[in-house]
């Protein structure tokens, strides 16, 4: 465990929900919740979830830190905005669930082998790279995620759909070597580094 | 009194005049039912109609209307005359809408018709115009019993519209519990934070009132009389008594907080950290504008849980079956008395359904959560301490988890039980037979109350207002939620019915209103709520009077007392016109000026009983006006149809049948009898509380009349029948037809 | 119509439902000058639209039939019918009120005998049953109508239907050229009752109200269980009239909702509970009540009800908000999917029939008022010294129940005759 996360824990002695109101991204509405349940009812990829939203909100209130940050659920949400839509107080469920994600992740906490997780953190180093997702280059690292021979596997699977994509030109080849990226791609990784330092900045704060 | 002139008219309209012969109703008015004069009109409820009969009151003298035509119900503001009787011979619904329009039907419809027109002059013969006892020295002072919240706020609104208003408090201040209170739950929009009480505000402004006289450690050591002339005595607690004359009274005498002793399991009596409702409100009232601290040993709280339904909605021996309502909300403003002091304390709610309604409650609910209160589903299995805060095991209804907290202050919400004084209907009956005791002082001949008494009535059925479910003193009526059983005695606030402090501000001016209402009617002699207006007013023929008792024991509204021979002592302004006492009178000396056992009884006796031969039964129907009457009009109105040997008489509650028009119909050669009143029992419908009930109980003793009589027992049967049975109602004199086809025709046809 | 006399010492109340009807009585029995103003054909209201009142089981039309004859025996009340406030001005003691009456095409004279009605074909979707069943273009509004007078549909009017409806009358009570009329009054008070409405049910849009016939509102089921209702008290699946016996019944549908209505409806639940014994009334053991929901609110000393209904076998309590309603298109059966949140159990449940517990919104939205009045943000009437002489009573100012609107509507005729005692100057 990261000394952030033990420092958390110290600093909040046990009450996480307001550990989770300063340091989660609209934590704030987690006390709103009125344990309706019509976010888990609304959630597409609900069965799949340990703890959907709405448990964990109240595990939250009752203070079921370990539970909730090691748990994969928060990595299940697909962003479709069903659970907020229906919520009868409004609250931001989807951006709880990314905000809860990222903080597990910051703590050392996430999930290691949670698919979802890995392949946020491959969608962000392509992206980062050249400002532009290099489709290709993404595929391909999904494929390979799990190992070398599940990559060839999965890639022959999928190569007459890669054929399929090159030939009505939705996908280029020559992507593989460099690919195309933004104007200013030293602009945006200087826009990135700045991000990061205000992030850690505010992490160095929470946590003094 | 000037001589009765009956006038009779006969509406040929509405198919009236296609489907009956009503030139022969006029003869039979004029013949058998003595008219002065009869006529017939094509449209009797026309201006040229009603001028008809206009100028016959004016002209010829006529002061006994009798009107064939539509249902009481109908056209009641065209055939709305001054200073006479009114009689409506229901033909339409009655008659010709319920009945075939055949050929072979003709001649039965006819005789139907017949038949409610001498028996539309009948009635009217024997009805007087009621003439009204106005009281012009009526009080109009209220008397309010009781100065908390809703205590005051009457007192205040009675006194705002111009009444005087006499104030009791036992106690030595205002305020009543509210006056313990830090804050309270918020009245007005945003609904967000605590508010002051008000109390102080209402003191002041009562203090400020001229027409309020406050009365403070004082009760009352004796109330009588009747609205418009109530006699109190209230005494002090330094000993001193003084006797005052009220035109109405409003009991607001409020509640007292659940013992919680009787709560062990959840920790109450372990700990001082485990605290009610109101001990939480004297312990933050101690704080100030500090921190709270628990009572154990002073540390500052930092964590607090609320436990909701403490030892209620429990069916548990000494639990409260009942929610008190308010305790949701107040835990909510408890909780923030802590987090407006330091959002870092714990408040959490334990709770099973949160009960915050309306748009108030539901803002309130929402401002707690944001202020980071804590809300719970859950149960309490264990409270456990070692002296100092507690240690509380719940079970956590929506993670399906026991989960244990180390709390500094647990606090369990409690519910009201209400300050009602003595519960009359659970202290024996006093015995009709006789007691030795002064009949006009009931506290003498019944049991050792242990409870005290609020109003201590002189009345002869008890000293306080009957109670009706757990303690409370609340209508039974879900649309007149202020009708107590004792006229011009308002309940208001919890001791009516568990309710918060808005709430109560609510009903204490309604009830203010009805005390007002109370004073207004005496003045001019006219009857409460339902029978409101009524004029009429039962009298008693003295002579004939047995002392019995049974009118004073059977009024549903303890209108009657003794007097010092044991004679009924009617209070005219208590009574309800239901006529209850009437229908109890065993030698019939109880009567009304336009209803009595002759009114009904002469009815009875004018209907044409064709020999046995003819084949022609008759069924009386005695239907309660308030539902089952209108229940056969809408059948009428809807197309349905009932026998045509039925004669229908509406009375104005079952309770007001007296057996004797039973017999009588029966000895006269009636083939069945039908009484229909209002649903009885629990969840009584009448609007007279008892008196359907009183009825179906005379009418169990019929039998043995029956028996005597040689006759069948289905010849008579009693329901209860609903205004919305409309297809029921009918059904069951089609029944009785049945029946009457099965076992044949009275035999006692002459 | 004859002229309306009032004064400033007259109380003006307008709306004709449980609360108008009280306020109008309670204050006319105390003497008090009273015009009361119903938009309708009937006074009555919502209380007149159901079957049975909780937690008594009693009918609501007992209590109507004792204050329609409390009307009819007063006469300190006068009643307009298909009349509505246009604008009011002044203050507290002395209000200029415009009313604007509606042609009924009815006089007086009409003696209810129904000719009219049968001579008319017209057909139109019956309001009191909210559209389920059909009634004639010339129609009585229901079996306890008062005034007890025919109307009208203004739609036949111009038609060869109204000629009928006219020949049809022998007692020349329809008058086929009325016109609206404008009324100027001055009172010295007003008691605003003019209630509330069920939220469209149509826009929650999850539960598919408007595409899945089977699901229904609360106030439907509450018609179709009256046996003078559209189904003569049948309770019939609207897709196929085959009995309903397994019904859902769905909490706070619009209530306690930030997308619908804020506030707790507060009747919902306990009419919920009421619902599900018409269910036990009509089958026996033969039917099956699932109530889904956030908080069981049966308040204060009913919560014994709540109790009783807990105990019958075929009613279960799932404490759950309903996601989604979809259609089995084979059945017709509504499927509901959700949660359930005591234990996290997912659930896909058929029903024959839903039930939504549709919240109450105020009849009158915030800026259709005649004045400026202080408004909630949920939009009901503020007691504030602000609103000088105008008054809210039952539940335009709040959700309240049939008992509660009653006793708020009593208090406000007290506030009115406050007012109107202060300008006559009564020393009683």
């Amino acid at each position: 465990m990261s000394d952030y996360n033990q420092q958390m824990i110290e600093q909040f002695r046990g009450n996480f929900l307001k550990e989770v109101e300063s340091n989660v991204e609209e934590g704030e509405w987690v006390k709103m919740c009125m344990q309706c349940g019509v976010c888990s009812g609304s959630c597409p990829f609900g069965p799949h979830w340990a703890h959907p939203p709405q448990e964990i909100f109240m595990m939250i209130r009752e203070g079921e830190r370990e539970q909730v940050l090691t748990s994969d659920s928060m990595w299940m949400c697909t962003s479709c905005y069903n659970c907020i839509v229906r919520c009868p107080r409004g609250l931001p469920i989807t951006h709880i669930m990314h905000g809860l994600a990222t903080y597990a992740k910051r703590l050392g906490l996430a999930p290691k082998e949670q698919p979802t997780a890995k392949f946020a953190q491959l969608f962000w180093d392509n992206l980062t790279k050249t400002g532009r997702v290099n489709e290709l280059k993404l595929g391909l690292a999904l494929y390979f995620m799990n190992g070398f021979s599940e990559g060839i596997k999965t890639s022959l699977k999928m190569k007459d759909i890669g054929l399929g994509m090159w030939k009505t030109k939705r996908l280029n080849p020559m992507e593989m070597v460099g690919g195309h990226s933004c104007k200013d791609t030293k602009g945006l990784q200087a826009i990135l580094a700045k991000a990061q330092e205000i992030e850690d900045a505010k992490i160095g704060r929470s946590g003094a | 009194m000037s001589e009765a002139k009956i006038g009779a008219y006969i509406c040929k309209g509405c198919g009236l005049g296609d489907r009956l012969d009503t030139s022969q109703l006029v003869t039979i008015a004029e013949r058998e039912g003595k008219a002065a004069i009869a006529r017939e009109h094509d449209f009797l409820c026309s201006e040229a109609g009603v001028q008809m009969i206009r100028d016959d009151i004016a002209n010829e003298g006529v002061n006994r209307v009798v009107i064939a035509a539509c249902s009481r119900r109908a056209k009641t503001d065209a055939f709305d005359f001054d200073g006479v009787c009114i009689n409506r011979t229901n033909l339409r619904e009655g008659v010709i809408w319920v009945r075939p329009d055949t050929d072979e039907d003709r001649e039965t419809t006819q005789e139907m018709a017949a038949d409610y027109v001498r028996m539309g002059c009948a009635e009217i013969k024997h009805m007087n115009p009621p003439t009204p006892n106005e009281k012009t020295d009526a009080s109009s002072r209220i008397l309010v019993v009781g100065g908390g919240i809703s205590g005051m706020t009457a007192a205040l609104e009675a006194a705002r519209a111009g009444y005087p208003v006499t104030l009791v408090e036992k106690s030595g201040q205002l305020g009543g519990v509210a006056a313990e209170l830090v804050k309270r739950v918020p009245e007005r929009a945003p609904y967000a934070d605590p508010e002051d009480t008000g109390v102080a505000a209402l003191a002041a402004e009562i203090e400020a009132n001229e027409l309020i006289e406050v009365c403070l450690n004082s009760t009352l050591a004796r109330t009588s009389g009747a609205p418009g002339c109530f006699s109190a005595d209230i005494a002090t607690e330094s000993g001193t008594t003084r006797t005052e004359n009220f035109g109405a009274i409003i009991q607001a005498s409020g509640f007292k907080p659940y013992d919680a002793s009787q709560l062990p399991e959840l920790g109450y009596g372990k700990t001082p950290d485990v605290v009610d409702q109101m001990g939480l409100e004297a312990l933050v009232r101690a704080a100030g504008d500090g921190p709270v601290k628990r009572p154990s040993d002073g540390k500052e709280v930092e964590r607090v849980l609320f436990v909701q339904c403490a030892g209620q909605r429990s069916q548990k021996e000494g639990h409260l079956p009942y929610c008190s309502g308010h305790c949701c909300l107040t835990s909510i403003k408890q909780a923030m008395y802590f987090k407006d002091r330091n959002r870092d304390i714990d408040t959490e709610i334990l709770y099973t359904d949160l009960r915050t309604p309306g748009a108030p409650g539901e803002d309130f609910y929402r401002s707690g959560q944001q202020k980071g209160i804590t809300f719970v589903k859950g149960v309490v299995e264990d409270v456990a301490s070692s002296g100092n805060g507690a240690k509380v095991k719940y079970k956590d209804i929506i993670l399906d988890e026991t989960i244990e907290r180390d709390v500094d202050l647990v606090v369990l919400a409690t519910g009201m039980v209400p300050n009602s004084g003595v519960d009359i209907e659970a202290v024996s009956a006093p015995n009709v037979e006789g007691a030795e005791d002064d009949a006009g002082d009931n506290g003498g001949d019944s049991v050792e109350i242990p409870v005290e008494s609020i109003l201590n009535l002189t009345y002869r059925q008890g000293k306080d207002i009957p109670q009706l479910k757990y303690g409370f003193t609340d209508s039974h009526f879900i649309c007149f939620p202020y009708e107590s059983r004792r006229t011009g005695i308002y309940a208001t606030g919890p001791v009516r019915r568990p309710m918060d402090m808005m709430s109560a501000i609510e009903d204490a001016t309604g009830a203010a209103l009805k005390a007002i209402q109370a004073v207004e009617n005496a003045k001019l002699g006219r009857a409460a709520h339902p029978r409101s207006g009524d004029l009429s007013f039962p009298s008693f023929r003295k002579e004939g009077c047995t002392q019995c008792k049974r009118c004073t024991v059977e009024c549903p509204f303890g209108a009657i007392d003794e007097d010092e021979q044991r004679y009924p002592q009617f209070n005219e302004s208590r009574c309800r016109r239901c006529g209850t006492c009437m229908g109890a009178c065993p030698v019939r000396v109880i009567s009304f000026e336009n209803y009595s056992v002759d009114t009904v009884g002469q009815q009875i006796k004018n209907v044409d009983i064709p020999d046995e031969f003819d084949e022609k039964p008759r069924i009386l129907v005695l239907a309660c006006e308030n539902d089952a009457y209108p229940a056969l009009d809408m059948a009428a109105q809807s197309g349905q149809q009932y026998s045509q040997w039925a004669r229908v008489i509406p009375v104005r509650c079952l309770g007001s049948v007296n057996t004797i028009w039973v017999t009588d119909a029966l000895n006269s050669g009636y083939d069945g009898v039908v009484l229909m009143g209002c649903q009885k029992g629990e969840n009584y419908q009448c609007h007279f509380v008892k008196g359907s009930e009183m009825a179906h109980y005379r009418m169990s003793k019929i039998d043995d009349t029956l028996s005597q009589l040689n006759l069948e027992k289905e010849r008579v049967a009693t329901y209860e029948v609903a205004i919305t049975d409309i297809e029921r109602a009918p059904g069951l004199i089609n029944e009785m037809a049945e029946t009457i086809d099965k076992i044949g025709m009275s035999p006692f046809k002459f | 119509m004859s002229e309306v006399i009032a004064t400033n010492q007259t109380i003006l109340v307008v709306g004709g439902g449980i609360a108008g009807m009280t306020a109008a009585l309670e204050a006319a029995e105390c003497g008090k000058q009273v015009i009361l103003v119903e938009k309708n054909p009937s006074v009555g209201g919502r209380v007149g639209q159901l079957y049975k009142y909780f937690p008594k089981l009693c009918h609501p039309k007992c209590g109507l039939e004792i204050n329609l004859r409390r009307m009819k025996a007063n006469r300190n009340l006068r009643l307009l019918t298909m009349t509505e406030v246009t604008a009011v001005t002044g203050e507290a003691g002395n209000y200029q009120v415009s009313l604007r009456t509606q042609p009924r095409y009815v006089t007086e004279n009409c003696t209810a005998c129904g000719e009219c009605a049968r001579a008319v074909e017209a057909e139109f979707d019956n309001e009191h049953n909210f559209g389920l069943g059909k009634r004639k273009g010339a129609y009585l509004p229901y079996s306890l109508a008062y005034p007890m007078r025919y109307v009208l549909d203004p739609r036949i009017i111009g038609t060869d239907d109204a000629t009928r409806a006219k020949e049809a009358c022998k007692y020349d009570a329809i008058d086929l050229d009325m016109q609206p009329q404008e009324t100027q009054i001055t009172v010295g008070a007003i008691i605003w009752a003019t209630g509330w409405r069920p939220y469209d049910a149509a826009r929650i849009q999850p539960y598919g109200y408007d595409r899945f016939a089977n699901v229904i509102t609360s106030v439907e089921f509450e018609r179709m269980a009256d046996p003078h209702g559209p189904t003569g008290g049948k309770l019939l699946r609207p897709s196929d009239g085959k009995e309903a016996k397994n019904v859902a019944f769905i909490q706070c549908a619009g209530s306690r909702d930030r997308n619908h209505l804020k506030h707790c409806s507060r009747i919902c639940c306990m009419a919920t509970l009421k619902q599900t014994t018409y269910l036990r009334d009509k089958y026996g053991d033969d039917f099956k009540a699932s109530v889904y929901y956030i908080d069981i609110r049966a308040i204060d000393r009913i919560d014994d009800f709540y109790q009783k209904v807990r105990a019958d076998e075929n009613v279960s309590f799932i404490k759950s908000k309903v996601a989604s309603i979809t259609e089995d298109r084979e059945t017709g059966n509504p499927v509901l999917n959700g949660v359930d949140t005591e234990g996290y159990h997912r659930y896909s449940n058929p029903h024959d029939l839903v039930v939504l517990a549709i919240g109450m919104e105020p009849s009158v939205p915030a800026g259709e008022f005649p004045v400026d009045v202080v408004l909630n943000e949920e939009g009901f009437v503020q007691q504030d010294e602000a609103n000088g002489a105008f008054f809210a009573a039952g539940c335009s100012s709040d959700a309240l129940d049939v008992n509660r609107a009653v006793q708020n509507a009593t208090a406000s005729a007290l506030r009115a005759i406050q007012v109107v005692n202060r300008v006559a100057g009564t020393e009683v």
